[in-house]
C-alpha cells in the first residue's frame, strides 16, 4: 500500500511557510508540507501544538494568517479562489461527528450532493445507501443520529464527508472521543479508506494505528514541523530530543 | 386618548383649539349644512345638528344607535314642532368648531350655559338644571349627611365642579378630598371602601345609580350650571324659538320628565340584569374587541417574527456597523416603556411628520417593533446555542454560509427559539391591551366603554378576563401543536 507511487505521483496538497495566530498566540510557526496523491499521512504531537490548526488551514475553516495553503491547484489563500468549490474536494471528520440531528442518517448524507445540484434526490439516496453500505450502516439509513452509537455516528459521518466524491480526507481525532470498544470498528473503516488510494491527513492519538496506516508521520510541536518521517523511522528511531520526550510519554 | 369629559364643560384653551383645528378641516372638505335662515316657519324644514360622541346619560350608543337625554329631548322637540333634524356625532370640541363654521345649525350636546359662551352662541331656555350631589355605597349606614365624613376621605373627578365642591366643604366638616379621572373608578372605590362617598355631577350620578352601579344619595343636589341647546349669534332664530316653544310644550305635557326618569330614575325601580344578561348583551362588543385584539396582535406579531429575524443576524454578523444597528434597534426599544411608543407614534408622529397616522397603524408600529426587539434576541440566542460545530461541518461539505444556516443552523435554532416566541406572542398578545391608552379598540377597552356606560366595573373586567384567559390557552395549545407537528 504504502510506498509504491511516491516520486512519481502528482502533490495534492501543498503547504509553504504557513502562520497562523489568534492574537497574540502564533499557534503555527512556518509550517511546510507536501501531500502527494494516495498519500496517508499522520499528525502526532502534544496537545496545543497546533494539530487541529494546521488541519483547518487546509480547508480554510480557520484564516490564514500568512503563506500559501495550495490544494488540488487551487490557492485557498486567493481570494478570487471559490473556498466553497475547494471544499467540495475535501472531505473532513470531526471528534465530535457534528451529525446534524434534524435530519435522518441518509438525509445527513444526501445534503451536500443535493444542495450543490450535483444529483438529485433519488441519485443521491441510492449514493447514500451505497456510501452507508460501505460503512456497514445501510439498515440506518432512516434513523436518527441521536439513536446510534458514537461508533456508528462516526462512520456515518465519514459516509457524509464522501459524498461529495472528495479526492482528499482529513481526519480530526476521529476516534478520541470514543469509547474504547467502539475506536476498532471506525478504525477499520479508515483502513479500508486508506487502502483505497485515498489521500488522507489524519491526526490522532492513536499512534499504533499511525505506525500500521500511514505512509508518513509528522511530529508537531510548538507549531512547527518538528520532525517527519516514514512509520518505522519517526517510531523506531526518532532523531529529535523532542520526538524522543513524546514518544516515551505516549508509547 | 378618549376625551374624558370634565362634566361641566368649562371651554378650556387647548379644546377651543383642536376643536377649531377641526373645524377648519371640516370647512375645507365637509358638505354644507342646510342653512335654514331668518325667521321663517320651521315647518318642514332639516336641520343639522351637532352632538358629541359619548357623555352619558345625555348622549351615548346603545345597540349603535345614538340615544340619550338630549337626543330623546331633541326628537321630541322636532315631532312637535315639525321639523326635521339631521344628528352629527361628532365630539363636544369638533361640534361648537363645526357650529362656528356654520357646518352645523345648531349644537346640543350637555353644554353648561355660560356667559363666556353666550357672547358667540346664542342659547335656548336651559333644558337641564345640572348640580354636584354626593353618594355613598348602598349599604352605607353610617354616612347620612356631610357630617358623618368627619376624618374620612371622600372622591371627586379631577378637574370638575364635584371636586370644587367637596374641597369648598372639606374644611368644615374635617374630611380629606381624593381625586380620581373617571367616574366609574370613582364608584369602584366608593364600593370597595377606599373612599367613603363620591362626590359627582349630578346626572351622571343618577344615571349611574339608575344603571345599578351599587350607590345611592343621601343629600340633596347642590345645584349648578344649566345646559342649553346653541346655535350661532343671530342666526337661526327660528330654530331656537322653536326650541323653546317645543321645550315648553314637553314640560307642560310632562313628557319632558319622562324622558328625565328614563335616564335618572331612582335605583329600586329599575333593577339591574343579572351577571348572565350583562354577558349576553357585551359579548357583540366584546367579540369585536377581541377580533382587534387578536388581528393587531397577528399582524404585529408577524412583522416582529420578520424584524426579529433580520436583527438577529444583524446581531450575530461579524460587521460591526450591522452588529451596531441591531443593538441599537434592541436596546431602545427593550428599553423603553411600550406605553411611551404608542403615544409617540399616535400623538407625536403625525404633529412630526404631518402624517395622518391611523390608530391601527400607531398600534401595529408600537407591538410589532417592541416585540422585534424581543425577537432579535431570542433568535440571536437561538441561533448561538447552536453548535458551531454544526455550521462547520456543513461548510467543509462545500455548502456556502447561507445555505448552511437555512438548511442546518436555523432548522435547530428554531426549535429551540420555539418556547421563547409563543411566550412572547402571548405577551404581546397582552401588551395589545395598553393600546387602549390611544383608543384602539381592544378587548380591554371594549370592556372599559361597557362599564363606563352601565358601572359594572367588576363584572365585566371579570368576563374581559375570562376571554382573554380562554384566548391566551387556545393559542397557547394551538401554537405547542404547531411545535410538536413541525418541529419534531
Ligand atoms: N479558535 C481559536 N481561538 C483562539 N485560540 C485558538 C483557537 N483554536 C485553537 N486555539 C489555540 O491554538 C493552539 C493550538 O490549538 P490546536 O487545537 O490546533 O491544538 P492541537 O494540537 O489540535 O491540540 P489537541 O491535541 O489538544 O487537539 C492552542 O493554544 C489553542 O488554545
Ligand atoms: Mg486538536
Amino acid at each position: 500500500m504504502s510506498t509504491a507511487s511516491e516520486m512519481n505521483s502528482q502533490v495534492k496538497i501543498q503547504v509553504t511557510d504557513l502562520h497562523k495566530s489568534f492574537g497574540s498566540n502564533n499557534v503555527l510557526q512556518g509550517i511546510d508540507l507536501e501531500i502527494r496523491e494516495g498519500e496517508v499521512l499522520c499528525v502526532i504531537g502534544p496537545s496545543g501544538s497546533g494539530k487541529s490548526t494546521l488541519l483547518r488551514c487546509l480547508n480554510k475553516l480557520e484564516d490564514i494568517t500568512s503563506g500559501t495553503v495550495v490544494v488540488d491547484g487551487f490557492d485557498v489563500t486567493d481570494p478570487k479562489v471559490d473556498i466553497n468549490e475547494v471544499r467540495r474536494h475535501v472531505g473532513m471528520v470531526f471528534q465530535h461527528f457534528n451529525l446534524f440531528p434534524h435530519m435522518s442518517v441518509a438525509e445527513n448524507i444526501m445534503l451536500a450532493p443535493v444542495e450543490l445540484k450535483k444529483m438529485n434526490r433519488t441519485e443521491a439516496r441510492a449514493k447514500a445507501l451505497e456510501l452507508l453500505e460501505r460503512v456497514g450502516l445501510k439498515e440506518k439509513a432512516d434513523a436518527r443520529p441521536a439513536s446510534l452509537s458514537g461508533g456508528q455516528k462516526q462512520r456515518v459521518a465519514i459516509a457524509r464527508a464522501l459524498a461529495m466524491s472528495p479526492g482528499i480526507m482529513l481526519f480530526d481525532e476521529a476516534t478520541s472521543a470514543l469509547d474504547p470498544e467502539m475506536v476498532g470498528e471506525v478504525l477499520q473503516v479508515i483502513k479500508e479508506l486508506a487502502d483505497s488510494g485515498m489521500t488522507m491527513v489524519l491526526v490522532t492519538h492513536e499512534m499504533g494505528f499511525a505506525r500500521e496506516v500511514a505512509d508518513r508521520v509528522v511530529f508537531m510541536a510548538d507549531g512547527v514541523v518538528c520532525e517527519q518521517g516514514k512509520p518505522e523511522d519517526l517510531f523506531g528511531n526518532p532523531q529529535q530530543a523532542r520526538t524522543q520526550d513524546f514518544l516515551s510519554k505516549v508509547l | 386618548m378618549k376625551n374624558n369629559h370634565t362634566p361641566t364643560r368649562t371651554g378650556r384653551l387647548t379644546r377651543w383649539i383642536a376643536g377649531a383645528a377641526i373645524g377648519l378641516m371640516a370647512l375645507v372638505v365637509g358638505a354644507p349644512a342646510s342653512m335654514a335662515q331668518g325667521a321663517e316657519s320651521v315647518e318642514g324644514q332639516t336641520y343639522v345638528i351637532g352632538t358629541d360622541t359619548t357623555f352619558a346619560p345625555f348622549e351615548f350608543r346603545q345597540n349603535g344607535e345614538l340615544t340619550g337625554i338630549d337626543m330623546d329631548i331633541l326628537h321630541a322637540i322636532a315631532e312637535d314642532e315639525g321639523f326635521k333634524v339631521e344628528v352629527r356625532s361628532l365630539g363636544f370640541s369638533a361640534a361648537l368648531a363645526a357650529l362656528s363654521a356654520n357646518q352645523v345649525d345648531g349644537v346640543i350636546a350637555g353644554m353648561s350655559i355660560t356667559d363666556e359662551r353666550k357672547q358667540i352662541y346664542d342659547f335656548s331656555e336651559p333644558y337641564f338644571e345640572s348640580g354636584v350631589q354626593m353618594a355613598v355605597a348602598k349599604d352605607d349606614e353610617d354616612i347620612k349627611g356631610y357630617e358623618d365624613l368627619k376624618g374620612k376621605t371622600v372622591v371627586a373627578k379631577t378637574g370638575s365642579e364635584g371636586e370644587t365642591y367637596a374641597k369648598s366643604i372639606a374644611k368644615q366638616y374635617d374630611f380629606t378630598v381624593k381625586s380620581l379621572d373617571q367616574s366609574a373608578t370613582m364608584y369602584e372605590s366608593v364600593k370597595a371602601g377606599s373612599a367613603v362617598a363620591v362626590f359627582d355631577d349630578y346626572p351622571v350620578l343618577a344615571y349611574g345609580i339608575a344603571q345599578g352601579n351599587g350607590l345611592k344619595t343621601v343629600t340633596d343636589k347642590v345645584p349648578g350650571g344649566s345646559y342649553g341647546f346653541a346655535v350661532n349669534k343671530g342666526q337661526n332664530t327660528a330654530l331656537l324659538a322653536a326650541f323653546n316653544d317645543g321645550l315648553a310644550e314637553l314640560k307642560a305635557n310632562g313628557e319632558y320628565q319622562q324622558i328625565l326618569d328614563k335616564y335618572l330614575a331612582d335605583p329600586t325601580v329599575n333593577t339591574p340584569g343579572n351577571f348572565f344578561d350583562l354577558a349576553v348583551k357585551s359579548f357583540p362588543a366584546l367579540m369585536t374587541g377581541l377580533g382587534n385584539t387578536l388581528g393587531v396582535t397577528a399582524i404585529s406579531f408577524a412583522i416582529a417574527m420578520a424584524l426579529g429575524l433580520l436583527f438577529g443576524f444583524f446581531k450575530i454578523s461579524g460587521n460591526i456597523v450591522l452588529r451596531g444597528i441591531a443593538t441599537t434597534f434592541v436596546n431602545i426599544f427593550r428599553g423603553t416603556p411600550l406605553l411611551l411608543w404608542a403615544f409617540m407614534f399616535y400623538f407625536g408622529l403625525p404633529q412630526l411628520t404631518g402624517w395622518d397616522i391611523s390608530v391601527w397603524t400607531a398600534g401595529i408600529l408600537t407591538l410589532s417593533l417592541n416585540a422585534g426587539a424581543y425577537v432579535a434576541e431570542i433568535v440571536r440566542g437561538g441561533i448561538q446555542s447552536v453548535d458551531p460545530g454544526q455550521l462547520e461541518a456543513a461548510r467543509s461539505l462545500g455548502l456556502g454560509y447561507g445555505k448552511s444556516m437555512q438548511k442546518v443552523v436555523i432548522p435547530q435554532a428554531f426549535k429551540m427559539m420555539t418556547p421563547s416566541l409563543i411566550n412572547q406572542l402571548i405577551i404581546s398578545l397582552k401588551d395589545s391591551s395598553l393600546l387602549l391608552a390611544i383608543g384602539f379598540a381592544e378587548l380591554l377597552y371594549q370592556g372599559q366603554q361597557i362599564y363606563a356606560a352601565n358601572f359594572r366595573v367588576t363584572e365585566t373586567l371579570l368576563i374581559v378576563g375570562v376571554i382573554y384567559f380562554i384566548a391566551i390557552m387556545a393559542l397557547t395549545k394551538l401554537a405547542n401543536y404547531a411545535d410538536k407537528r413541525f418541529n419534531k
